[in-house]
Parts: structure tokens; C-alpha cells; sequence
């Protein structure tokens, strides 16, 4: 009776076209979930991108508290700050948090032990690997942008080299400032053992990274603590193996190694490169997305 | 013709909201509503091309092989760009000309220029104080989320106008010029004074704009606050789900969004952990999260479940307006985007509909709860793209499980069932208010 009078209502057409849109719908959304939860391991589509920062040596995770702000004030930017610090227990504490809507905030990732020395950064890598893996385990983002001040970039390079794994997640750019790839040696001839170590190694960086590399010098060689042939020493690690490596030199006034992340020209290039507005960077909205190698 | 009511709380109920639309205040936001419905409608239809198919992680990009970032995909993401923001998304603007011209139209004061400083302040209010572009406003409030702000706002100016000037003489078509002259003088003082008033919201607004108060707290406890008592969950998930829901119902936007992804809170993401290791959503540790509740059964159609009215309307409503209005909104209302709903019938602000806009998401939620309880059905935990259909999301979001997609269709029977009693007492008030109007009453 009640289905009789159903069909003769002149909607019953519309009833069933949405029944028939639905079913269109459900049936390749179905074939789609299969293969995205079996082959994408839980690549979540979230529309944050964080940029995370990772401080020099002997400087905590609050050492860019005024390069936020800064970047904030002078664009006009909201972007809010997560500061982790990795403590030789392995344990992590947080101070600060991501803003619920935020899709660019900034993560610092300090160190307990902030020594300077190869086999202390090497450890720093290592921990810096746990926080990695805690940040993409709670916020499940799939691209990031990356910068380190001074051995941050080394961290970063050796990070690349032994624990990322790119086919869960993308980096886009990364921007180092004055990151001795040689130590304090000036001649690019004379290498150390991390340099040969990270040149040995490079095939492991994920080659669509983008790389800006500053270099401030004083009186022509140096930042007053690294030298300008150790930064660019950097090339025998990064160039012709990634999509594009820069090297910038940056001189004048607040050039030196530990105030450049405060020079309007580092804000600029920083804002430029990393932080993005959509506007300078309209790629960055593109659907970003990559098939895994097949799981072994 | 006579209208009968089937017991004393459908009477007492329509008699209500008659009076209730009897009000100035309510009859303003009709008519305002009513002139933006057509902006809703045509800039719904967009949004589906804008978030559904061509949009960044959307169901349809997801689900079909990509369309490249080429030429042709960059032009139609222009002009749907252009054509969503000029009609959708600035629906608060032609809101507040509406509200102000029509209470300046009420008091006899001149409408036009009332309607005028309306845009005028609300676009003062909006204003950004941008370092990039040398004119920018804050989209969202110019969108659906300021409606409510623009109604009121559009309303002041109106009573402003009836306040600090006369009665607008009628103009003449063959009056001299000087008249007209006057007559825009007439109008001088609510116009400063609207505009300054305008200036002091729009500095109030880019200083709570930016620290983003209220929402943030509020979106803070909902995806930060955790407890591990499944039964605190569901009553945070419930909570949070009214609020939306209550929120959307004054133009308003709540925690929970029907249309794309916020950041997954703390237990969703302990979910999909779970889900990913186990490769199963089943007894997964977070069984009432948002994702799992709400998205999952209380967003067909957008919030408040108005897939369900529409299917109710189709099926008993008699009256034409309500009829083209939900077959014109039907194809949005899939994709989860209600707005050609909300501002055509209206269900905005419509205390009739109060009550099953409430009530449909709320008894969904409840069934869902307890069909996962019972193990029924496995609680929702993968992500979904943007724009799923509100009854494929279960489905999806479980990995294509068959019992979530049964559960799923049960949820839209419920809430067609709910709405039905409402559309019919809707009708009824519809009919009854035409008698009034026709025979003078308002």
C-alpha cells in the first residue's frame, strides 16, 4: 500500500536517483578504499605542513622563539610553535602546541645533549629520528618542510642518509644557515671523516628534496665561526643528486654564524623558501602524492 | 483551505512558530534568506566542482585517476574559484543589504541607501589588515559563517536609520534635483554613524581574528581533550556534535566540519595506528570518536542530517516551493553541502525545524553507538577523502565494511522518519501564513 502510493508520487524518480548517484559513487569508492589501505599504509590526506627546525649545536628548541615571531609580525602570519626536546633517555618533553587549524606550524626539535662533535650528532640524528616518528605517528602529515641552523643541517643531512623513509612522506624544501658539512676546515681538499661518511651515503637522500644552503661570510671566508668552504662543501653531498641544491652567500651587517637568523635578508629568504603564502608558491597546492615501493 | 492538526502538541507547536514568524526579526531573515537562496544554490553546485573533483585530496580525485596540475585543470580551479567566491562565499554581504534595506523598508526610511551602508560596513568590519594584498577581507565571514553576524548587524543599521533620520520623501520620476539631493542628506547621519560603528567591530574583529579566541579554545578541547573512558568519549563526541549542530543552525560553524578533514584529534589517530597494524578497524581502542560518530552517521546532506528532509520532502510535502528547492538541492546535498537547503526552505534559523535538525544527527549518533557496542559494525577509523557522499563515509572509513554500509542506509531511514512529522507541521504553518498574509494580517 505504502510502496503503491510511493511510486505514484511524481518524486519517486528523484528518490531513485539518489539512491543511483550513491550506488555509482559507492562502487568505485569501494574498489578505491581496498587498494588505499593496502598499498598507502595510512598516508593521511591532511592538509598540514609543518616546517621543522632543528637548532645548532648548544642552543635549545627555544632558540628560534624570535625567528617565529618575527616571521610572524612581519607577514602578517599565524603560524603557532610545538618545541620538543629529545633527552639522552631517549624521553621527549613539549612545550607549546600546533593551533587546531594551523596548516604551517613550526616544530622545533631540541636536544638534551646539544655538544658539538661528529659522534654527538650522530646521536642527535638518532634522536631526532624518535621525534620524527612520534610527530608523523600524532599529526599523520605527508609533507614537510625542513631547516636547520648550523649542525641542525647536519642533522638533517645524516637524518636523510640513515632513518628517512620517503615513501610515506615527502619533504619539499629544505634551508640550512651556515651548516659546516666540513667542520672548521676551510680547504674542500682536506675532508673530514663525516664529510666522506655523508658523501658515501648521499643515495639515501630523497632526490626531489629542493635545497637552499646559506653561507654568511665577514672578511670574505668565514661567518666567524664556519668557514665559507665548509658550507660549500655541502655540494659534494647534495649536487647532482637532488632537484635543485642553492648555495646563497650572505654578507653585511649581522652575517655572523649565530645572528644571520635574525638579518632581514635571512627573514626574507626564509619566509620565501619555507614558510610560502600561497601566493609566492602556488605548487605547494598541488595533490601530492606518491606510490610506495612495494613492501618487501 | 483548512488546515487540521492530528493531536494537541502538533497544534500548539505550529501555532508557535506562526507567531514566532509573525515577528519583524523573523520575517526580515525570511526575506533575507530567501534573496541569498539563489547565490546558495548556484554556488553549492561549484563547491561540488571545487572540493569534490577537482579539489586537492577530494573524493573524486582520490577515487579516479588524477587530473594533472596542467593548463586545463589550473583554468577550471580559476574560474570555479572566481564564481564560488562571488556567490557562495560572499552570501553574509548580499545578507546584510537584504536585512538592512528590508527593516529600513519596514520603518519608511530610505532603503536603498540603508542597503548600501550595510555592504558598506560589513565590508569594513571584514577588512583585513593585510601585509600582502592591498585590499583583503577574511573570507570565512563573508561566507555562510557571518550570516548570522550580517543578519543582526543588517537589522541595527535598519533600526539606525529608523533612529537618526526621517522618512525618505517618495521619489518622482519627475521630481527636480534637488529633492534627490535632499533626500540624500536625509540619510547622512545613520551612514556615518553605521560606518564608525562598522570600524570599531572591524578592529575588535582582526584582534580576535588573529588570536582566534573562542574557536580555538573550543577546537582545542575537542581534538585535544582525551580520556580513555569509552563512555566520557561518547559524551564528548555527543557534545561536541550538538554544539556544531546548534551553531550551523544560526549560520554559525561549529567544532566539526561537514565538508572537509580538521586535524584528526588524539584518539582518532591512536584508531588508525591500531587499524594500520592490525589491518582491521574492528575492536579498535577509540570506539566513539568524532570520526567514527558523527562523520560517520550525522552529516548526511551537511550538518544536521538534511539529507533526511530533503528525502521527507520529496515524499510528502505537497507544497511546490519545497519541492523544487530540495530537487535543486538534492545533487549538493550528496556531497554533504546543505547551504541551497538551509537558506531555500528555510531551514536556518526555522524553529520548526529546530527540533529534527537536532534531533535526526543526535538518534543517528545513538544507533551508531550502539550498533558499535554490540558489535555490530566496526567504528570508522581510515581517513576519508573530502566531499564523500555522508553514506559512503562509514562505509569507506571502515574499509568497505558491508555491516557500516547497512547501518548507514538504516541512518537515513531514521532521519527521513524523523523529519517527516516536521515537514508535514511545516506545510501546514506555510499554508496558514499565506491565509494570514492574504487576508492582511502582517
Amino acid at each position: 500500500m505504502r510502496t503503491r502510493n510511493l511510486r505514484k508520487n511524481k518524486n519517486f524518480k528523484y528518490l531513485v536517483a539518489i539512491a543511483i548517484i550513491l550506488v555509482l559513487l559507492g562502487i568505485p569508492s569501494y574498489i578505491w578504499t581496498k587498494r588505499n589501505v593496502t598499498t598507502l599504509a595510512g598516508r593521511y590526506n591532511s592538509p598540514m605542513s609543518p616546517v621543522i627546525l632543528i637548532p645548532g649545536s648548544s642552543a635549545s628548541a627555544n632558540r628560534f622563539d624570535d625567528l617565529v615571531k618575527t616571521v610572524n609580525r612581519t607577514y602578517g602570519e599565524h603560524h603557532s610553535l610545538l618545541k620538543m626536546t629529545v633527552h639522552t633517555n631517549n624521553k621527549i618533553t613539549y612545550s607549546g602546541r600546533i593551533r587546531s587549524n594551523d596548516e604551517r606550524p613550526f616544530i622545533v626539535v631540541g636536544f638534551e645533549n646539544n655538544k658539538d662533535g661528529y659522534s654527538n650528532i650522530k646521536k642527535q640524528a638518532a634522536w631526532f629520528n624518535i621525534a620524527f616518528n612520534q610527530l608523523k605517528k600524532r599529526y599523520r602529515f605527508n609533507n614537510f618542510n625542513a631547516f636547520g641552523h648550523s649542525n641542525g643541517g647536519l642533522i638533517w643531512t645524516l637524518f636523510f642518509e640513515k632513518y628517512f623513509d620517503d615513501s610515506t612522506i615527502t619533504v619539499n624544501q629544505m634551508l640550512t644557515v651556515g651548516t659546516p658539512y666540513n667542520f672548521e676546515e676551510k680547504n674542500t681538499s682536506n675532508r673530514t671523516q663525516m664529510l666522506n661518511d655523508l658523501v658515501k651515503s648521499r643515495d639515501k637522500i630523497p632526490e626531489d628534496l629542493t635545497y637552499y644552503s646559506i653561507a654568511g661570510t665577514k672578511l670574505y671566508t668565514d661567518d666567524g665561526i664556519v668557514p665559507l668552504g665548509s658550507v660549500d662543501a655541502g655540494k659534494y653531498v647534495y649536487e647532482g643528486h637532488i632537484k635543485h641544491y642553492t648555495l646563497i652567500t650572505l654578507t653585511g651587517s649581522k652575517a655572523q654564524h649565530s645572528d644571520m637568523i635574525d638579518s632581514n635578508q635571512f627573514i626574507t629568504i626564509f619566509h620565501q623558501y619555507i614558510v610560502g603564502n600561497g601566493i609566492n608558491n602556488p605548487g605547494r597546492n598541488k595533490p601530492n602524492k606518491k606510490v610506495p615501493k612495494p613492501q618487501q | 483551505m483548512k488546515v487540521q492538526f492530528k493531536n494537541k502538541l502538533e497544534e500548539r507547536l505550529v501555532k508557535t512558530t506562526l507567531k514566532i514568524q509573525h515577528l519583524l526579526i523573523y520575517r526580515i531573515i525570511q526575506r533575507t534568506l530567501l534573496l541569498i537562496f539563489p547565490f546558495a544554490l548556484f554556488g553549492s553546485f561549484i563547491k561540488i566542482i571545487q572540493t569534490v573533483v577537482i579539489g586537492r585530496e577530494g573524493f573524486l580525485t582520490d577515487i579516479f585517476p588524477n587530473l594533472n596540475n596542467d593548463f586545463v585543470y589550473r583554468q577550471i580551479d580559476n574560474i570555479t574559484n572566481g564564481l564560488y567566491n562571488m556567490s557562495l562565499g560572499w552570501v553574509s554581504v548580499i545578507a546584510i543589504f537584504g536585512a538592512a534595506k528590508y527593516t529600513a523598508k519596514y520603518y519608511n526610511r530610505d532603503d536603498q541607501i540603508a542597503g548600501l551602508v550595510g555592504i558598506s560596513s560589513y565590508l569594513i568590519a571584514d577588512y583585513s589588515y593585510s601585509k600582502v594584498q592591498p585590499i583583503s577581507f577574511h573570507p570565512g565571514m563573508l561566507g555562510m559563517r557571518g550570516l548570522l553576524f550580517a543578519i543582526v548587524l543588517g537589522m541595527f543599521i535598519g533600526w539606525l536609520f529608523k533612529k537618526f533620520s526621517r522618512p525618505a520623501p517618495k521619489l518622482q520620476s519627475n521630481q527636480v534635483p534637488t529633492s534627490v539631493l535632499e533626500r540624500a542628506f536625509i540619510s547622512w547621519k545613520p551612514l556615518i554613524l553605521s560606518l564608525i560603528i562598522a570600524m570599531i567591530f572591524s578592529t575588535f574583529i582582526n584582534v580576535t581574528y588573529y588570536s582566534e579566541a573562542p574557536g580555538n579554545f573550543i577546537n582545542s578541547l575537542a581534538t585535544e581533550y582525551t580520556s580513555h573512558n569509552d563512555w566520557t568519549q561518547l559524551l564528548k563526541t555527543l557534545l561536541f556534535s550538538l554544539y556544531t549542530i546548534i551553531m550551523s543552525f544560526l549560520g554559525w560553524s561549529g567544532t566539526y566540519s561537514a565538508l572537509g578533514v580538521e586535524k584528526m584529534d588524539v584518539l582518532s589517530t591512536v584508531n588508525l595506528n591500531y587499524a594500520l597494524e592490525k589491518h582491521t578497524a574492528w575492536n579498535a581502542p577509540n570506539p566513539f570518536t568524532s570520526a567514527s560518530l558523527y562523520h560517520g552517521f550525522a552529516t548526511y546532506g551537511g550538518t544536521g542530517c538534511v539529507l533526511g528532509l530533503i528525502i521527507a520532502i520529496l515524499i510528502v510535502a505537497r507544497d511546490k516551493d519545497f519541492q523544487t528547492v530540495a530537487r535543486w538541492a538534492m545533487v549538493p546535498s550528496i556531497f554533504n553541502i546543505s547551504s541551497g537547503v538551509m537558506t531555500g526552505i528555510p531551514v536556518l534559523f526555522n524553529v520548526i525545524f529546530l527540533i529534527p535538525f537536532i534531533l535526526a544527527p543526535l538518534a543517528n549518533m545513538l544507533m551508531a553507538a550502539l550498533a558499535i557496542t554490540l558489535h555490530l559494525m566496526p567504528p570508522s577509523v581510515y581517513p576519508v577523502p573530502i566531499g564523500t557522499p555522508g553514506p559512503l563515509i562509514a562505509f569507506i572509513a571502515t574499509n568497505g565494511s558491508w555491516q557500516a554500509l547497512g547501518f548507514s542506509v538504516l541512518a537515513i531511514v531514521i532521519s527521513t522518519c524523523i523529519y517527516i512529522p516536521f515537514v508535514k507541521m511545516a506545510v501546514k504553518v506555510k499554508i496558514l501564513d499565506n491565509l494570514g498574509l492574504e487576508e492582511g494580517e502582517a
